[in-house]
């Protein structure tokens, strides 16, 4: 009745022991390879802000905002500005799904290190990048407003009587706050969010060097 | 060196990956559908080694999660039914007493496990694993008559493939 059975029960049994061998160390590189889902939400996210960003400025951009635009004459710096920020976005998306794939195929301890290292490196360039976009962005806001803003001219207008320099130092301090804390907002953003995720990563890298091959 | 917990796993699945091997032997055919799924099981069983806490042994505890994965993942994809043969497989060295006609039946036989379903999968692996049927229906969370009547229909089954 089961003679099929035991006829492949007798092969299997000498099959058993003819399976390549797995070694230690790639089962290591195995169970590491979480990595690459924390990669993977590193690519989501980014995505995911991209989407945001994008959102954001259809809801944000208004008849009102472009004659503000235009009147401080940085409609054209804003303009080159946006097409260069999301064809830099678009390039670093490019990088991470890069990397997400890297590291999703390497099997072995060492490549999956350098990957995870050329993952850190990426995500902190993005993070640079884009905060001195937003530092660089307000400077030239800034710079305009001052030069072109009518509210702020008359102001400076009817407080000729005060004292230049301390005029100048309050303005100088508002700014300054005013950065300080968007600052930190979009830095805390970025520290919260990507921080987590390289936290893990280096923990992940840190335990694949103590493997040590 | 690294954590404990995980040099304990990563030794203990070396020695008994011949158990994860041979599960891949019935789900996949092709080299690199056997190293995904060994790949899958072994993420599955890392990520379960800290709830087992050794009241079994470690390869009665591996079959149970390896066979649930190749399940679960088998039911998931649609089924991919074994259209490459087993033949140049690196993985599997030609036994020293090589009989033609016998060794084209178990060719045939692999082929036609290839078409069983996930569970029947399961059934005939255990089956090959000389389990009892006590284990395989704890192992499969079904009833021991239930498996013996499983069983005998696929028997059934690949003596049809086998001799249509």
């Amino acid at each position: 009745m089961n003679e099929e059975l035991d006829l492949l029960k007798k092969a299997w049994k000498k099959d058993a022991n003819s399976y390549q061998e797995v070694s230690e160390e790639q089962i290591y590189a195995m169970i590491h390879k979480r990595s690459s889902s924390i990669v993977k939400w590193i690519l989501m996210i980014s995505i995911a802000e991209l989407v945001l960003w994008t959102a954001l400025s259809f809801i944000t951009v208004d008849e009102n905002y472009l004659n503000t635009l235009e009147l401080y004459h940085i409609d054209t710096v804003f303009q080159i500005l946006t097409v260069l920020n999301y064809a830099v976005l678009l390039i670093f998306i490019y990088f991470f799904y890069k990397n997400f794939k890297t590291i999703s195929s390497t099997d072995t301890v060492k490549e999956l290190m350098s990957s995870i290292i050329k993952t850190r490196k990426t995500v902190q360039y993005y993070i640079w990048y884009n905060l001195t976009m937003f530092a660089l962005i307000f400077i030239v806001v800034v710079i305009s407003q001052i030069t072109y803003d009518p509210n702020l001219n008359s102001v400076i207008e009817n407080n000729k009587d005060l004292d230049p320099q301390i005029f100048w130092i309050i303005i100088g301090l508002t700014y300054f706050v005013l950065f300080a804390i968007t600052f930190g907002l979009f830095w805390l953003f970025y520290r919260l969010i990507y921080g987590f995720l390289m936290r893990r990563l280096f923990k992940n890298h840190e335990e694949l060097k103590k493997i040590d091959y | 060196m690294s954590n404990p917990l995980e040099q304990s796993f990563v030794k203990q699945l070396k020695e008994n990956q011949n158990i994860v091997h041979k599960i891949c032997r019935l789900y996949t055919s092709g080299e690199d559908a056997h190293n995904d799924l060994f790949q899958e099981i072994t993420i599955q069983l890392w990520k379960a080694f800290p709830k087992f806490r050794g009241d079994s042994k470690f390869s009665t505890w591996a079959y149970r999660v390896g066979l649930n994965t190749a399940i679960t993942l088998y039911r998931k994809s649609t089924r991919t039914v074994a259209t490459t043969d087993m033949e140049g497989k690196k993985q599997f060295i030609a036994p020293d007493d090589y009989n033609f006609e016998e060794e084209e039946q178990i060719k045939l036989l692999y082929k036609a496990v290839q078409q069983l379903n996930d569970i029947e999968k399961a059934l005939v692996f255990m089956y090959l694993e000389d389990k009892d049927y006590e284990e395989i229906a704890e192992t499969l969370g079904i009833s021991e008559v239930n498996a013996r009547v499983k069983m005998n229909r696929i028997k059934g089954k690949l003596k049809k493939i086998v001799n249509p």
